[in-house]
């Protein structure tokens, strides 16, 4: 079998190489092979892309264009133009920091709300309330951290997927915050924070959970995953993505304490249309789990809806300071 | 230079639910995904110990901060706690696996494809310092080179958290050669949850019973014998025929994995699809489900029948495959995988 040795160290010297590339941070070789095109293109114009791809990033960060909310309500999404932004990625993509864009102002928008409350819990613990309740608390917290705040609501009023969109986008804020409580049934004895990025997902969970928050937008699963095809790659990615992490890390930080027995599930991808269609970083943090009773209760108590409020704005805080906002006094 | 009997080499298998070892000096391992760092004082002077893992953590869960790091086949983002957990896991089954005084240690880690498409740098920083030098591969790769498959064949992987297929043609896999599904052991235990629930609303169980329930009476097509499940039902312990609802729940992952295994079979060179169907191999934990493998078969039929085997020791398949691969690397070019 000495064709069958020859083809095994091929391959143990193929697996090495490939570790060796991520070690000194080279796209490994079969990603190359996927990606060459954009790759040639990327060399053969740095000096087009890199300048264009900057404009573009900070063009969304401060000027916003209100056209693209359609793409939440058309029910064609094969005719959604992808984001200028999205062909041209550089691979390494751009790091905001070296060009000092600060984060100065934050839309939160508080899920549900009107007819639609929500999850529910016991004692009659609505998610409608509680996010408003967490919302406004976060808004007066940032607000001391020197942010502006705006939010897509601050009543019990029905706001269809759209309205939200075109409200953030027309604020043309720098982060975009969804605060939802989550509800897990079938595992009623978890008490769970998780925040959502942009993305796709094969999660039966997770995609039954934006199917949920979706449903009301027209829009089917199979066309979200057809839709985010032509954006994931958008500048905002990253920026969410790290949005995500400082929050999470700020809700499981803040509410440890509080609740010993809290799982953190991390920072997740799902396809909810608020992320895909609002136009600067965003997130959608499930800051509690309504469908644990004691948890339920708790939610009752305006001290523990504080301590959830701080938490998440300690999260949306620290990314601020990483991102050249002034350091605020935090707790 | 360091001579290979200074060395002792390491294959992993870092699951969503098993991670496995199988070392050079012939130990081998196996711990359930668990660790856990007592919750408090208290907790700390019952348990004795600092961190348990696998089983004991289990055990003990009420008084721990536990931790399954690997969801959905990566380590999930955002959580320092996780990636703590990672990183002692592996620590544990290095020592498990008696590493001797002064011994340098060389290791191949498998991991679900997924975690080595979505981040390799994230997964790399995490596995940093376990051994003196380390190699990340895809789990069904190892598993493909521990069975000498390396030409025309197909390795659907069922773990926990992830299904990750691989069709090997005698080269290393690329992303064009690989496919995961989240459609996996973990999903069959969210699924049975819900339809048990459903039959029996005011009964109390958890989900470390339907892990257990499914580990124990899993099947796809006819069932042998009835699945009866006790659990508590108003307070009182009941016998409950959850048949249909096992069938229905391990039926739910045959959809997707049939697809994705056909979808890539298409992908294949014309003249070799033939042979990579007469040539697929379940592996993970997954692949014992009782007549799944003929399940797919069947599916098989619609493109000219094929053959589809598991592996004989789904346990440490993907360990044994990592230890072989950490044997063939040459001495010589471990050096710029120091970890």
């Amino acid at each position: 079998m000495a064709s069958s040795g020859r083809l095994k160290q091929t391959l143990v010297r193929d697996a090495i190489r490939e570790n060796v590339d991520v070690i000194e941070g080279r796209l490994p070789k079969g990603l190359r092979r996927s990606d060459r095109i954009r790759r040639a293109i990327f060399r053969a114009s740095v000096f087009v892309i890199v300048p264009l791809a900057l404009f573009l990033s900070i063009n969304a960060l401060t000027t916003g264009k209100g056209e693209r909310t359609d793409v939440v309500f058309v029910s064609t999404p094969a005719a959604v133009p992808a984001p200028a932004a999205a062909v041209l990625h550089a691979p390494k993509g751009l790091e905001p920091s070296l060009f000092r864009l600060s984060v100065r102002s934050v839309v939160l928008d508080p899920g549900h709300g009107g007819t639609d409350p929500g999850a529910t819990g016991a004692g009659g613990v609505r998610e409608k309330d509680v996010t408003l309740d967490v919302a406004t608390r976060v808004r007066a917290l940032l607000e001391e951290g020197h942010l502006a705040v705006s939010m897509t609501r601050d009543g019990d009023t029905t706001l269809s997927l759209k309205d939200r969109v075109l409200l953030a986008n027309a604020k043309r804020p720098d982060v975009f915050v969804s605060i939802h409580v989550n509800s897990l049934p079938a595992v009623r004895d978890k008490r769970v924070v998780e925040t959502y990025v942009l993305g796709t997902t094969t999660d039966a969970r997770v995609q039954a959970l934006a199917g949920d928050e979706n449903r009301e937008s027209g829009y089917t699963l199979a066309d979200y995953r057809r839709l985010l095809e032509g954006v994931l790659q958008d500048a905002r990615s990253g920026e969410s993505k790290r949005l995500a992490a400082s929050v999470q890390g700020g809700l499981v930080t803040g509410l440890k304490r509080a609740v010993p027995r809290l799982e953190d599930h991390g920072v997740k991808e799902a396809p909810f249309v608020v992320l895909i269609a609002t136009e600067m970083p965003g997130i959608l943090a499930e800051v509690s789990t309504v469908s644990n009773d004691d948890e339920a209760r708790r939610l009752k108590d305006s001290a523990y809806r504080q301590t959830i409020a701080r938490a998440l704005a300690d999260g949306i805080l620290a990314y601020a300071e990483s991102r050249n906002h002034p350091p605020s006094k935090r707790s | 230079m360091t001579s290979k009997k200074d060395v002792l080499h390491v294959g992993i298998d870092l699951g969503t639910s098993r991670s496995a070892i199988a070392a050079s000096n012939g130990t081998k391992h196996v711990v359930e995904s668990y660790v856990g760092w007592p919750l408090d004082m208290v907790a700390r002077k019952i348990v004795k110990k600092t961190i348990l893992f696998g089983a004991e953590a289990l055990e003990a869960r009420s008084m721990l901060d536990l931790h399954r790091p690997l969801e959905r086949g990566l380590i999930k983002q955002g959580s320092a706690k996780d990636e703590e957990a990672v990183h002692e896991l592996l620590k544990h089954l290095i020592a498990l696996a008696g590493r001797q005084e002064g011994q340098r240690v060389e290791a191949v880690v498998g991991v679900p494809a997924e975690a080595l498409r979505v981040s390799r740098q994230h997964l790399r920083g995490a596995v940093k310092g376990i051994a003196d030098a380390l190699l990340i591969v895809s789990e069904p790769f190892a598993v493909a080179y521990g069975m000498d498959a390396l030409l025309h064949t197909m390795v659907i992987d069922i773990g926990a958290g992830t299904t990750d297929f691989c069709v090997m043609n005698g080269r290393y896999p690329t992303e064009e050669d690989q496919r995961t599904l989240t459609h996996a052991g973990d999903s069959i235990d969210d699924q049975l949850m819900k339809l048990v629930k459903t039959k029996a609303p005011e009964g109390r169980f958890s989900i470390h019973m339907i892990r257990e329930w499914k580990e124990k009476f899993s099947f796809v097509g006819d069932p042998k014998q009835p699945v009866v499940a006790r659990f508590p039902v108003k307070g009182k312990p009941a016998d409950v025929d959850i048949t249909a609802e096992m069938k229905k729940a391990c039926e739910s992952i045959v959809g997707p994995i049939a697809e994705t295994m056909l979808d890539l079979l298409s992908k294949v060179e014309p003249e070799y699809q033939e042979k990579v169907q007469r040539n697929i191999v379940l592996a993970g934990g997954g692949s014992q489900i009782p007549g799944l493998a003929a399940a797919l078969e069947k599916v098989l039929l619609d493109v000219g029948g094929g053959r589809v085997k598991a592996v004989e020791d789904p346990v440490f398949a993907g360990a044994n495959g990592g230890l072989a691969i950490a044997i063939d690397a040459p001495e010589g070019e471990w050096e710029p995988l120091g970890a």
